[in-house]
């Protein structure tokens, strides 16, 4: 399941914010936010997303790098809030 | 030192390691050798004070214990040392101080009650140091530790008690008092707002050999900005009224931005130091001068502190007005971001300074930045931004285009920051009547520079930032190391007198500027004027000259407001008070029943006496001295020990200084002098008598005061000077007349003193450092001597003496007693010289 979740993490983020860029560069370890991918704009984006799609609830404290710097990370909030 | 500690040098080192944060001992000891070196650096350009260069030391030897001990004895090393420093940098009591308060602070986030009680007395604890700060509460024992104290507290608390809200980790006291008290703080009021998350978590989560080699590639890009800007600080800022042009326009406002190098150098260097502690904190600045966008700029520039802003604020402050629409909620959250930051800068000023701060400028800066960020981002949200996760493959027009947005970006946050920076909305819509001016080669100048930099710049730009140390491939890390060595010894080569000499004078003068912090040639004649004036005088954005004033005690010789001076309300504006008389620090400090800081003279003459006028300032008054000990009252005593008893001449020298006395004030000063029938009358000028002059006709301007003498009312008319004038735009519009003012000036008081039958004399005194003050003084001399003077030229008074021991402080650059007693030695010596010229003639008017 959690392969799931960041194969469509993973495609949202190519898609709507790297858009032409190699999908074998962004791994699950690629740092999203300190790395300067997420803005505050795409990271709200991607909030906005996960919420839709997975059905939870992110709290405004969550949407900081422990939370979602990485897919890895990304996926284990999701899947934390799911169960 | 166990295996467990010693890896493999520079190797990539296992997960495990990675946790134990092991070095190999090849790579320690290069470690050793380059902190070794960027010690030498801070030394050869003694890079901010002695005692943050003191605070590297113990950083630097601690790094060598630290680094060898297991893993769990690092955090309460680090904790120690963090103390030690406070009490290296500040004393035990001021240290017990701040550790007290501090302690009691993060008690109270621990208390066993609810958030809200916790927050409610946080907030109560705030408001009564606040009372404290604004000297409501009366707390003269905490009047030292304000500045570093608001910097541990003022918002790592907030961000303390936010994470303590709302993270799961388990809190380890070391781990807290660390975050507040950490190492480099003691020395910088101004510090970066680092995140309690981020100093949790990435404590030592890469390898400890290449953690530690970033933080000396930090440290030292962090020097290489300060000693850049100390160049644009000593050497390419202007003053608003020498905008005379379009090229000392954009040269003023390029100057005016980059002088934030110093704010970035020293997060850089407070962040790398404690890299070498483990923490792996991200990025502070990045390349802000390549920002391509509003936004950009915003994201590259003090990252710390957006960060802290969007945390605390504004991902909050989306959430919760989510329902208005998410592209509402941003829009709105980052208009009130940016409300915010403007009311956290105030707040902030605050702690630092203990007043409050509503200026204008503040304002509209932030709301203009909030306005085209916020643009900005809608035109980001509807089309979009490039994000890159490696090096982007550029064309020829790709790159242009970049360049171009960045260059524009660069010069609207120049303007934009010189509104910011500017004393008042007048001044800054003054400096643009420069654009009417000759437009010549040398406005290309900068826009060349800029342009050149940004280009090569914007090449290669990495796709990712703050990437682990650890995942970067072994040939760029060692190119990397490389540069920082070849850097590091280069800087040092660049430092040592004898190398620096074989690029010419004039690049060695300079080179030779760059290697000690003291205040520009602005900074040092805002200092002088400070002497007289209120503190607050001092320039919002001048933190250099703020730190020399921080350093001053409080009530520093505060014999002003004891009511040494009163008001005149004619054109000398103020006067010494007849009798009064002081007890100072440096002893009695008498006015005589005339207005004199002197002994009691009769006003006539008495028989067979030779009388000396003395004309001056601070110095001539003796400013930080005690009675008799000002250099007039040793020249007298000496003059009447050594001129022979067979003579049976007495002298006596009056003392006519008043502080704070500029060149047209004398005017007055030698009238009440020329009442006491002085046999010579001395005039004794400390240079910048042009430059005081003409800003001395302003001020009387603009305080509408009534001018007494006709040439000077037709210099003011033929400026068109107007008393609702700006300073800038007035000193601008005096520019033509500088000379001519000082010029007439002194040719009155020559003729004056000679019609009145005394010998007019000119002695030039120097201030007690040098700087670029020394520019006016061949053009005063050759006004001095083309008015008729006679001229003592005392310009070596000083040479050869450390500045130390003949100035009364670091932040008061008066000459303190061995100051005064070689100037009356060397003024005697002098008068000897010239005893023909001065004491002969002068002789003919009869010695009473």
């Amino acid at each position: 399941m959690t392969d799931d979740i960041k194969a469509i993490i993973k495609d949202v983020i190519l898609t709507e914010f790297l858009p032409g860029e190699d999908p074998e560069e962004l791994t699950d370890a690629t740092p999203l936010i300190t790395g300067g991918i997420l803005d505050s704009i795409a990271t709200l984006k991607l909030v906005m997303f996960i919420e839709e799609r997975f059905g939870i609830t992110l709290q405004a404290h969550e949407v900081d790098p422990e939370h979602l710097d990485t897919i890895a990370q990304i996926a284990q909030l999701i899947r934390a809030k799911r169960s | 030192m166990t295996a467990a500690v010693f890896g493999k040098a520079g190797a990539a080192v296992p997960e495990t390691s990675l946790v134990q944060g092991g070095i190999g001992a090849k790579a320690y000891v290069l470690i050793l050798l380059q902190l070794g070196l960027l010690a030498l650096l801070l030394r050869q350009f003694q890079i901010e004070s002695a005692a943050f260069i003191r605070l590297a030391l113990l950083a630097f030897c601690g790094f060598a214990v630290h680094a060898l001990l297991p893993l769990r004895y690092r955090l309460p090393f680090f904790l120690a040392l963090s103390l030690a420093g406070i009490v290296l940098v500040l004393d035990i009591v001021n240290s017990l101080w701040i550790v007290g308060i501090g302690v009691a602070l993060i008690g109270v986030c621990h208390l066993p009650v609810s958030f809200r009680i916790r927050g409610l007395l946080l907030l109560l604890v705030g408001t009564l140091l606040g009372a404290m700060r604004a000297k409501w509460v009366e707390a003269p024992a905490l009047e030292a530790i304000w500045p570093i104290l608001g910097s541990m507290f003022m918002f790592r608390l907030i961000v303390y008690f936010y994470d303590l809200r709302h993270d799961q980790a388990p809190v380890s006291p070391v781990r807290s008092l660390a975050y507040f008290f950490m190492l480099p703080n003691a020395c910088f009021p101004l510090f970066p707002v680092i995140d309690y998350k981020a100093f949790r978590r990435n404590y030592y989560d890469d390898d400890a050999y290449r953690t530690y080699q970033v933080g000396i590639d930090w440290m030292l890009r962090g020097v290489v900005h300060l000693i850049l800007y100390r160049f644009i600080y000593y050497h390419v800022t202007l003053a608003p009224s020498e905008v005379i042009g379009p090229a000392q326009l954009l040269q003023y406002l390029v100057a005016n931005f980059l002088l934030y190098l110093r704010v970035s150098g020293l997060f850089h260097l407070i962040v790398g130091m404690l890299y070498l502690f483990g923490f792996r904190l991200p990025e502070t600045h990045n390349r802000y001068l390549l920002a391509s966008s509003f936004t950009d700029f915003w994201r590259r520039i003090n990252i710390y502190w957006k960060e802290f802003m969007q945390r605390i604020f504004y991902y909050p402050m989306v959430f919760r007005l989510r329902k208005l629409g998410t592209t509402k909620a941003m829009v709105v959250s980052t208009l009130l971001v940016f409300a915010l930051t403007w009311l956290l800068h105030a707040y902030q000023w605050f702690w630092l300074r203990g007043t409050l701060l509503l200026v204008w400028q503040d304002v509209l800066f932030w709301v203009i930045l909030g306005l085209v960020v916020v643009a900005n981002s809608l035109y980001e949200i509807k089309y979009g931004r490039e994000r890159r996760l490696g090096n982007a493959a550029q064309t020829w027009r790709s790159l242009g285009i970049l360049t171009l947005k960045t260059f524009a970006t660069f010069w609207f946050i120049c303007v934009l920051w010189s509104f910011w920076t500017a004393e008042s909305v007048s001044s800054w819509l003054s400096l643009w009547s420069a654009l009417g001016g000759h437009y010549t080669v040398d406005a290309l100048i900068y826009p060349a520079i800029i342009l050149v930099v940004i280009l090569v710049g914007s090449v290669e730009r990495n796709g990712l930032r703050n990437v682990r140390a650890s995942a970067q491939d072994e040939a760029s890390w060692r190119r990397a190391r490389l540069v920082t060595v070849v850097s590091l010894l280069a800087l040092i080569g660049l430092s040592i007198e004898s190398v620096h000499q074989k690029f010419g004078a004039k690049v060695a003068t300079t080179i030779s500027s760059l290697r000690s912090g003291h205040l520009s040639r602005l900074d040092t004649a805002k200092l002088e004027r400070g002497y007289y004036e209120n503190l607050l005088s001092v320039d919002r954005f001048n933190s250099q000259l703020w730190e020399v004033y921080t350093k001053k005690p409080a009530n520093w010789l505060d014999v002003q407001n004891a009511g040494l001076k009163r008001f005149t309300g004619d054109f000398a504006q103020t006067e010494l008070v007849p009798s009064f008389v002081s007890q100072t620090p440096y002893g009695t400090l008498s006015v005589n029943r005339w207005g004199m800081r002197d002994r009691d003279y009769e006003r006539a003459p008495p028989p067979n006496t030779y009388r000396i006028a003395l004309l001056g300032a601070s110095s001539v008054m003796g400013w930080g001295v005690a009675d008799g000990e000002t250099f007039e009252a040793l020249l007298e005593d000496r003059l009447n020990q050594e001129s022979g008893t067979a003579a049976k001449v007495h002298y006596e020298i009056l003392n006519f200084g008043v502080p704070g006395y500029q060149p047209p004030q004398q005017l007055m000063a030698l009238e009440k002098a020329l009442a006491f029938a002085p046999n010579a009358v001395f005039y004794v000028a400390t240079g910048r008598e042009v430059s005081r002059a003409a800003s001395y006709l302003v001020e009387v301007v603009q305080k509408k005061l009534n001018i007494p003498y006709g040439p000077l009312r037709d210099i003011v008319a033929k400026a068109g000077l107007e008393p609702s004038m700006d300073e800038a735009t007035a000193l601008k519009r005096l520019e033509p007349f500088r000379a001519e003012i000082l010029s007439w000036t002194y040719q009155r008081i020559a003729d004056q003193t000679r019609s009145n039958g005394a010998a007019a004399v000119w002695v030039f005194l120097p201030q007690v450092r040098q700087g670029t003050w020394q520019e006016e003084t061949p053009e005063i001399l050759r006004i001095a001597e083309s008015a008729g003077f006679a001229v003592i030229n005392m310009a070596n008074v000083y040479k050869g003496q450390d500045i130390d021991s003949i100035r009364l402080a670091q932040w008061d650059d008066h000459p303190n007693r061995r100051g005064h007693e070689l100037i009356a030695s060397d003024l005697y010596d002098e008068i000897q010289k010239q005893r023909r010229t001065i004491l002969d003639a002068a002789a003919r008017r009869p010695v009473n």
